[in-house]
């Protein structure tokens, strides 16, 4: 089976008053039809500037695409013209934010918004795409689909608002859907109420999804496979389980072991143990060097890892790590 | 029996907002709605619940950073809501708070060593002159370097800013320190080192903690007594072991279910058992019965009827007519 999507080293670069950095150095993923991908990383490693370049997205000026190819369906779309862009956006690539507020517009009703999506796509009547309208909003699970479609942004809850631009996104019936911390800003239950909507379209209509998170629990519940991106490079790659069962990386182990697990030792009285810790920060972009960018946090970094950088590699899986799998 | 740190009784909380008409009565908002805890000295006790569920303004009810209008709160055996103004600013250098945002908490155009010392010279603790000792080696317990001392809040990550704030709080050797989902706004790899931190000093300084969170998992991991709110109630109060594996009231079930855990798998075909509906109704209408029984998934005639009160159910208090076994 030929990827859906697929970035192959892929190089992204921002114009700063630090001057030209790079935001990201060779990525390369492929996303296959009908699974879910996630890619998992702290803040400022280059997880939503992926998910911009994979929608020809990339802001410019500052931002420049100045290496590798971006295909999509087989169709080189590095250098694809606006018009050609604008085809796939909305129709085959679609793609939900963090803050549902801001991504739809406060002076138009929530069912004017999904019909423009719908019109700027196919060949239809506007009684046509109010019809389909509604049918969409029952699909995402919003009660009184009719009345709802009446109503503006400012009425909704935060999770009525997800959902509403989860059927915008699902309107052309997209091969792609790319959901960048798509429950961020929401609670855990409504989470959980938009996670298992995903799935339920997912399964309903086989699209792809790339999946953007800070949250390994929404790896572990969401995704097939997982991307570890660190500093503006994916560090490691593989199906999900192995990423979580037998990570390779230094910083995937750290990532994992940091956070507390929900029902591990629920029953036990005595106090958990400490969580690991991964030290210090993410460097600025702007300050990095020849070496592994990991190394000033990592506890296995030696004089090698500062100086060379470690390429991925397959040790079981993809992994960029000199030390991979070793336990410091 | 040791007597708790911080108690409050039937506390209330009611904000006017707004009123029909002119002569109109005003209509009131009921934050909080009768609420009943005890912190117990050097130990933990979390308010879990979403966004509007009234944790925040309980714990600053608690503490009189919010005005209550309703209730009682026992610090130490002082009652806090009756307390004059000056005895009551006597008092607050026993009560600290670490707040969400490290970037809003901070004022910008301090130098840090001064936010830290800020306390010390408002509450008149210690010799003047041994201040900025005193603030070094608190720069020292929350793992910043004294040279960093004379830098601005904005010279420091996310994570940097949160230890300041906890060496502030600390200033004073509080007894209780309200946390205020203090690692919300952090990222995960940073959120550890911070609740390392916080756990390590609660056993140095003997310190309790009011622990306001959303996120279950960093309560399993810190809090020793957890008050599961609803709507501006506790519907199930209970300790760490049985709330996490026996939880009782349907909205803890949800709760636990709702949470991503790196124990539930795609690939071993993981399917949420039943989720609610919807998402919290309007405090200013609340319903007569239950105000959970709109999105309770065990929710029959009597809930909606009769308003449930807290009871003990196993080793747990439980507001609900049809507990969980």
């Amino acid at each position: 089976m030929s990827p859906l999507m697929s970035l192959s080293d892929l190089r992204v670069e921002f114009d700063t008053r630090h001057g030209r950095v790079t935001a990201l150095s060779g990525i390369s993923l492929d996303v296959m039809p009908g699974e879910t991908l996630g890619i998992v990383g702290e803040s400022g490693c280059g997880k939503s500037i992926t998910a911009l370049a994979m929608m020809g997205l990339i802001p410019n000026p500052p931002g420049h695409v100045t290496g590798g190819v971006i295909e999509f369906d087989g169709e080189d779309i590095t250098r694809a013209s606006n018009r050609r862009l604008r085809q796939l956006r909305g129709r085959d690539i679609a793609m939900i934010f963090q803050e549902p507020m801001t991504s739809l517009n406060p002076v138009f009703t929530v069912g004017d918004q999904i019909a423009e999506a719908i019109l700027l796509h196919q060949d239809m009547s506007r009684a046509e795409a109010d019809r389909q309208v509604i049918e969409l909003l029952e699909t995402v699970g919003i009660p009184e689909p009719e009345a709802r479609a009446k109503s503006y942004p400012h009425q909704l809850s935060g999770g009525m608002r997800q959902r509403v631009m989860i059927a915008m996104a699902i309107s052309c019936r997209p091969k792609l859907l790319i959901a960048d911390e798509p429950t961020t800003a929401l609670d855990v239950t409504v989470q959980a109420q938009i996670f298992d909507l995903m799935r339920d379209i997912q399964a309903k209509f086989g699209v792809a999804i790339v999946l953007i998170t800070h949250d390994m629990g929404a790896i572990a519940e969401m995704t097939d496979r997982v991307a570890v991106m660190y500093a503006g490079r994916v560090i490691e790659q593989g199906t999900s389980d192995q990423i979580l069962d037998t990570p390779l990386h230094p910083y995937t182990r750290g990532l994992i072991g940091c956070i507390p697990v929900l029902g591990r030792a629920a029953a036990s009285t005595d106090r958990l143990p400490p969580l690991a810790e991964i030290p210090g920060v993410v460097p600025p972009l702007h300050l990095l060097g020849d070496g592994c960018a990991f190394a000033e946090r990592c506890a296995l970094a030696d004089d090698h890892c500062r100086a060379v950088r470690p390429p991925l590699d397959d040790k079981g899986h993809p992994v960029a790590c000199h030390h991979a799998g070793e336990i410091a | 029996m040791t007597t708790p740190l911080l108690s409050a009784r039937k506390l209330e909380v009611s904000f006017e907002i707004g009123r029909k008409g002119f002569f109109g009565k005003p209509r009131l908002l009921r934050a909080v709605r009768g609420v009943d805890f005890d912190l117990m000295p050097g130990r933990t006790l979390g308010l879990v619940g979403e966004s509007g569920s009234g944790k925040t303004t309980t714990a600053m009810a608690a503490i009189r950073l919010a005005p209550s209008t309703g209730g009682s709160v026992s610090f130490e055996g002082t009652d806090l809501m009756t307390l004059p103004a000056e005895a009551m600013r006597a008092q607050r250098k026993h009560l600290q708070v670490i707040f969400q945002d490290p970037y809003s908490s901070l004022n910008p155009r301090e130098r840090v060593g001064a936010i830290v010392r800020e306390p010390l010279d408002l509450m008149n603790v210690g010799d003047p002159a041994g201040r900025d000792d005193r603030v070094r080696e608190l720069f020292g317990l929350v793992g910043l370097r004294p040279d960093q001392m004379s830098l601005f809040p904005h010279q420091f990550s996310g994570g940097q800013r949160q230890r300041i704030s906890i060496a502030r709080a600390l200033a004073t050797n509080p007894r209780l320190i309200v946390c205020d989902e203090p690692v919300s706004a952090l990222d995960v790899a940073i959120q550890a080192q911070i609740l390392n931190l916080l756990r390590r000093l609660q056993d140095e300084f003997g310190l309790s903690y009011l622990f306001i969170s959303h996120d279950l998992g960093v309560v399993q991991f810190i809090c020793d007594d957890i008050a599961v709110m609803y709507l501006g109630e506790i519907v199930e109060y209970a300790d760490r072991p049985t709330l996490f594996s026996k939880p009782r009231h349907p909205y803890t079930a949800v709760l636990l279910e709702a949470a991503p855990s790196l124990l539930r798998r795609k690939s071993a075909g993981y399917r949420r058992a039943g989720m609610v509906k919807g998402d919290l109704p309007s405090p200013m209408n609340l319903p007569k019965g239950c105000a959970f029984a709109s999105r309770c998934p065990k929710a029959q005639e009597r809930c909606r009827a009769e308003a449930p009160v807290l009871r003990d159910v196993g080793d747990s208090r439980v507001a609900c007519h049809f507990p969980l076994d």
